[in-house]
């Protein structure tokens, strides 16, 4: 009897324990960008996925190794400049995005054919990170 | 003989461990048989799962390269495995650049580029993978579609990757059109271990 109570007050106690861990599963509906900016950051973040962009970019919120091919994008909601001189704001990251050799003929970030939806997509995602 | 007090802690910690155990399993076993796991390549690995993996592959890859042997590799085999890296291997992991095809971009895991490959891998293990490939990646084994010199020379290509620019990977991999060896075969070549 005493073993069954105590096996029962264990058992509660390790319920109660775990009972946080459900909550990190929670929801996620995202940082909003900065007023201004067109597209959907939620949708730009699954596109980021689906154009590799993670595979040379470190970038939060999408799972991937720790690569330094190219520059992390931890911050560039907040940078001044971005592609070295382009000031950055949505229309010239849209532009980077979708076409570097552009802006650099000899890029070694590929033009990856990025759609203009999509671009707008992911930098409205992009300019969510700060 | 056991006091009845310690009797008591030991069959409570037991048939904890025994309820948790048979808790997890069942939930295990419910996410399993009810689908709920996401298999879909739009919805991405928890981090720790990826993590995890990839970690797990280092090791792997390391412990089965170990004996592979390193031949000496020229500038010869960097033209060759130019050619050889442009028609087998570009379409997935890209070059300097270029883009990889469109399989290649929404692949998950992302096959990546290789620009940085010999930073983290050693000639023996680059090799390793290319030709065996790596299970539930996408990552194909070449030992049966390449020729192991051909394997050798895109490794040797790969190795020169990292100071490379785009005009030079142009340069590169414009050369000849490749007539392909046929691949020498799993069982003679020194392979390193295969299980």
């Amino acid at each position: 009897m005493t073993t069954l109570r105590s096996f029962a007050a264990a058992a509660l106690a390790a319920l109660t324990a775990l009972a946080p861990l459900a909550l990190l599963g929670g929801c996620d509906s995202g940082p909003k960008p900065p007023a201004g900016v067109l597209g959907d950051p939620q949708r730009g973040k699954l596109a980021v996925t689906q154009y590799a962009c993670h595979s040379c970019h470190v970038i939060p919120g999408v799972t991937g190794s720790d690569v330094a091919v190219g520059r992390p994008l931890e911050d560039i909601g907040k940078r001044r400049f971005i592609a070295g001189g382009l000031l950055n704001n949505q229309p010239n990251l849209m532009h980077w995005i979708r076409d570097p050799q552009s802006v650099y003929a000899n890029s070694a970030m590929p033009n990856l054919g990025v759609t203009e939806n999509d671009a707008r997509d992911i930098s409205a995602y992009l300019l969510t990170l700060d | 003989m056991l006091s009845a007090r310690t009797r008591l802690i030991l069959n409570t910690a037991v048939l904890t461990l025994l309820a948790a155990a048979g808790v997890g399993a069942a939930v295990g076993f419910t996410v399993f048989r009810a689908g709920w796991y996401n298999i879909g390549a739009t919805s991405p690995h928890f981090k720790y799962v990826y993590r995890g993996l990839e970690q797990a592959m280092r090791y792997s890859v390391r412990h089965h390269a170990q004996d592979v042997k390193v031949p000496a590799l020229g500038q010869a085999a960097i033209l060759r495995g130019a050619a050889v890296y442009r028609d087998n291997c570009a379409q997935c992991h890209g070059g300097p650049g270029v883009s990889p095809e469109g399989h290649g971009l929404s692949m998950q895991p992302a096959p990546g580029p290789l620009v940085d490959a010999s930073a983290k891998w050693k000639a023996r293990e680059l090799y390793w993978i290319t030709r065996h490939g790596v299970k539930m990646s996408g990552m194909p084994a070449w030992e049966f579609r390449l020729s192991d010199a051909d394997i050798w020379s895109t490794v040797a290509f790969i190795n020169q990757m990292p100071a490379m620019s785009a005009r030079d990977y142009r340069a590169l991999t414009a050369g000849m059109a490749l007539t392909l060896a046929p691949p020498t075969g799993a069982p003679a070549a020194p392979g390193g271990k295969s299980q």
